[in-house]
């Protein structure tokens, strides 16, 4: 078979000098789903936007239907029938489906936009591709993964043979992974490629025909799906063996750490987010916090941090009334948080590492004695965590902007796991980080667990929360809707279903595992 | 030599070398406009670049803006630091100079306390009106910027018009001479070195002591880093804000004294500040806010802004010609360009070799 499309030979380099592809081959084929793996700085994402004529190459040639081509901009490649679903989608909220689908290139009735035309032929578009959305409705009022569709949808209307996916699962519950997925094979099943970008191996594995795999802005390796299993695949891109198992608590739940009890909580703009809700956590154990966001996590997390307050209900730590007092007490009495986007709010990229280590202590005696800083504790300390979590950085003076990302990620870890906390709060702990990183954030944190720090564990991957916790919650709606102490038999399916709010479980069986 | 004051020291270098070649292309900019509209502009750019050193006299105005200018910088570093945009050390000034010179001009004045009792005042209602946007922002969440804009027109008004009301002789635009005890002394006779330049010198430390060695200007700068974050690490960043803006006032108070108590004035006359306060904001984002090199910028732009006021007394050529060099230092200062060298040639060799590569290389240039 003839390839559709070819990448020979790309290389881009960077003004800063960064070499972020270096001489990358890929084929695609007709009909095929094609996956590209690797870690973060592979450079997948830089191939992708050549590709797809944001960025050009330094040098190699891409090759279309067996002649050369060169896409001077996003415009040549969709005429050229190539499409991409963004991470972040690119739609006009307030607009409708419709839409936001013909936007750019409407069908005319004379001047006029004929609208009818552009609904029916979004609707036969959904049909036939069995991606299903209400071509009415106003893109506001959609979950993400019917806005998904939408975008995908935006891609085929405009006869995309080529659409590439970048990353379409993060942002999905399992049941709509597999809508998504059938939707894919429908796509390949016309003769249409789809170019699959992705972290999560299992569902590579699923639904890809062939895989790429990137490390270090080099091609690795182009193989069969069916001849790869998940732990060789994660070898190809780390480099090296990686273990991604970790083994489960044996503690025997020694006391109770952290209560929540009846808490309501409302946002900026007085909605509800959390409604009643009640929890505890142990020490020695990790729960995990299970729910679509958006559906009242990030805020019960906030709120335990003292960053939003409570409208109702109580929250202790170690016996201690949580909601009177301040952050800095907060830390005192043993929270550790290791926020979502640790680089936006887990640093101040402009400051020394040292600083930003040291910016959660400046009640402590042993950096600021009488108003003024301690220098010298402050850069023996900034040295001992640098040794302690290996990171790699010039100095404590260096400023962190410096360091690559993982390295940044490992001084947040750093500095919150530098004493022993007693209860730890941890969002999305690998959003966007590879494969090496994650296992050093993994072990980072069972191992807080094993020496009985409580943990509460809120990710969108489900098999990471299934990997790492004890026990695991149900949000839907800003409420619990189901407990399970983690077992093997524990599927996601089973998660999803309680995720999307098909089911909810009774009191009985979710006070069996609340504890 | 360790690596970070190895780094430092690099990051020092690239700076100065930075700011050197942003002067030296203003410089050539100022030139060509000299040559355009000057009769003789030999002398007009001999008037500017070394009318300064002319005497002993001009030595000492040099020094003396020097050190209002390093005041006016340090207010803008501080505040810039925790990135409040407050623009109000205008204000502050006035209300500074005016609050010290009604204590001079007190029966107190007379006595041994006036002079820093007069600084004091300066300092307290400096700070009090420094306080006034910061407390609005944090409680109100009124923008900085315009609240302390007005409030600069507020000064400007009300002590034009205290001081014609209540000090300056009718038709008369100034008071009369402080008393000596509550004037600031000379340091080299017959120059306007003063007092002023050793307060100018304390508060460089003083800034850089409390911004770099206190537990306060830490929480500031990683307010200024990141709010977010601070909130996060549990620095109460509205605290952090307010107070900036307080000490920043303080300090432009501070030098509302200088001028009024120093040899300049020795009085107190309407619109003394002359916009001198303004000029803080290119001296503190050249400077990067860093209030070490804050002297040193000053002392260079000092030096410019009075080569031009000689060029305009001396030669045909007017001093605003100095502002064309202010505008194109704030661009290339504040915009991040970096000093071509070998990379450029490097660059234009390239070029000319490989006409293939065009379009990579430029891509390259964005």
């Amino acid at each position: 078979m003839a390839p559709k499309l070819e990448a020979i030979g790309i290389s881009k380099r960077y003004p800063g000098g960064t070499l972020a592809n270096d001489a990358v081959d890929v084929t695609i084929y007709p009909g095929e789903v094609h996956a590209i793996v690797g870690e973060n700085g592979a450079g997948k994402s830089t191939l992708m936007k050549i590709l797809f004529g944001t960025e050009q190459p330094t040098s190699g040639t891409i090759e279309l239907d067996g002649r050369p081509v060169v896409f001077a901009n996003t415009r040549a490649a969709i005429d050229a029938g190539i499409g991409m679903v963004f991470q972040h989608f690119s739609l006009v909220p307030s607009f409708s489906v419709y839409e936001n689908v013909v936007f750019g290139s409407e069908p005319r009735a004379g001047i006029a936009f004929d609208r009818k035309r552009a609904i029916a032929e979004v609707r036969g578009l959904s049909e036939k591709f069995r991606l299903h959305v209400d071509p009415l409705a106003k893109v506001s009022s959609l979950p993400v993964g019917q806005q998904q569709r939408v975008e995908i949808l935006k891609a085929l209307y405009r006869d995309a043979r080529i659409l590439i996916l970048d990353e379409p699962t993060a942002v999905l519950a399992p049941q709509e992974v597999e809508e998504l997925f059938v939707a894919v094979r429908a796509l390949v099943a016309e003769g249409r490629s789809v170019i699959f970008i992705a972290h999560k191996l299992p569902e590579v594995l699923a639904i890809s025909d062939r895989i790429t795999v990137m490390r270090a802005g080099k091609t690795v390796a182009e193989l069969q799906t069916k001849d790869v299993t998940e732990h060789a695949l994660a070898t190809m891109m780390v480099g090296r063996d990686v273990a991604l198992r970790v083994d489960r608590s044996k503690a025997d739940h020694a006391g109770c750490v952290c209560t929540v009890s009846n808490v309501s909580i409302r946002n900026d703009q007085g909605t509800e987010q959390c409604t009643d809700l009640n929890l505890k956590i142990h020490s020695g154990e990790i729960v995990g916090v299970v729910g679509v966001e958006g559906n009242g996590q990030a805020e019960l997390f906030d709120a335990i941090a003292g960053l939003l307050a409570v409208t109702a209900g109580e929250m202790t730590l170690d016996g201690k009334n949580l909601l009177q007092m301040s952050v800095l007490e907060r830390r005192e009495a043993g929270l550790a948080h290791i926020p979502q986007d640790r680089l936006a709010s887990g640093l101040a990229a402009g400051a020394s590492l040292a600083e930003n280590m040291v910016a959660t202590k400046l009640g402590d005696g042993r950096f600021v004695r009488r108003g003024l800083l301690n220098l010298n504790a402050i850069a023996v300390f900034a040295r001992s965590l640098i040794d302690r979590f290996a990171i790699r950085a010039a100095g404590p003076h260096a400023a962190a902007a410096t360091l690559s990302g993982g390295n940044m990620q490992k001084v947040v870890v750093a500095r919150e796991l530098a004493e022993l906390p007693r209860l730890l709060l941890v969002s999305q702990p690998t959003r966007g980080v590879d494969l090496g990183a994650t296992e050093f954030i993994w072990r980072a944190i069972t191992s807080a667990r094993d020496a009985g720090t409580a943990v509460l564990l809120s990710s969108a991957d489900l098999h990471e929360l299934l990997a790492l916790s004890d026990r695991l919650v149900v949000f839907y709606r800003g409420r619990i809707v189901a407990a399970f102490v983690n077992a093997d038999d524990l599927s996601q399916e089973t998660l999803g279903t309680y995720m999307l709010g098909l089911k909810s479980q009774t009191v009985q069986d979710m006070q069996a595992a609340l504890r | 030599m360790n690596v970070g004051t190895q780094s430092r020291m690099a990051a020092i270098y690239t700076e100065t070398s930075r700011v050197l070649f942003a002067l030296l292309i203003a410089l050539s900019l100022a030139f060509v406009v000299i040559l355009i509209i000057s009769e003789d502009p030999g002398a007009a750019i001999k008037a500017l670049l070394k009318g300064p050193l002319s005497s002993t006299r001009t030595v000492g105005l040099w020094i003396d803006e020097a050190a209002k200018l390093t005041m006016a910088g340090l207010a803008f570093a501080l505040v810039f630091q925790a990135r409040q945009f407050s623009m109000g050390a205008q204000g502050q000034v006035l209300i500074g100079g005016f609050f010290a010179g009604a204590v001079a001009l007190s029966p107190l004045g007379a006595t041994w306390v006036g002079m820093p009792l007069a600084v004091l005042a300066a300092m307290i209602t400096g700070a009090a009106y420094g306080f006034i946007p910061g407390y609005a922002k944090a409680k109100l969440g009124a923008n900085e910027i315009v609240s302390s804009l007005m409030l600069n027109y507020i000064a400007l008004n009300a002590v034009s018009y205290f001081v014609k009301a209540f000090y300056a002789p009718r038709g008369e635009l100034k008071s009369a001479q402080f008393p000596p005890t509550s004037s600031f002394p000379a340091l080299i006779p017959n120059t306007r070195i003063d007092l002023g330049l050793i307060i100018a010198v304390l508060s460089v430390i003083g800034v850089w002591f409390a911004l770099y060695r206190t537990s306060w200007g830490l929480k500031l700068r990683l307010v200024g880093h990141n709010p977010q974050f601070a909130r996060y690490s549990g620095i109460k960043a509205n605290f952090i804000m307010v107070s900036a803006m307080t000490t920043s006032g303080a300090i432009a108070g501070l030098l509302g004294a200088m001028i009024v108590q120093g040899k300049a004035f020795g009085n107190l006359a309407v619109a003394f500040e002359g916009y001198l306060s303004f000029e803080g904001i290119l001296i503190a984002i050249v400077a990067r806010n860093h209030p070490i090199a804050v002297p040193f910028v000053a002392f260079f732009y000092g030096y410019l802004r009075q080569g031009a006021a000689l060029m305009g007394i001396r030669t045909d050529v007017p001093t605003e010609v100095v502002a064309v060099v202010q505008a194109i230092i704030i661009l290339l200062a504040a915009s991040s360009f970096s000093v071509p060298g070998k990379k450029l040639v490097r660059k234009l060799f390239n070029r000319s070799e490989t006409n293939g590569s065009k379009i990579a290389s430029e891509g390259q240039q964005k």
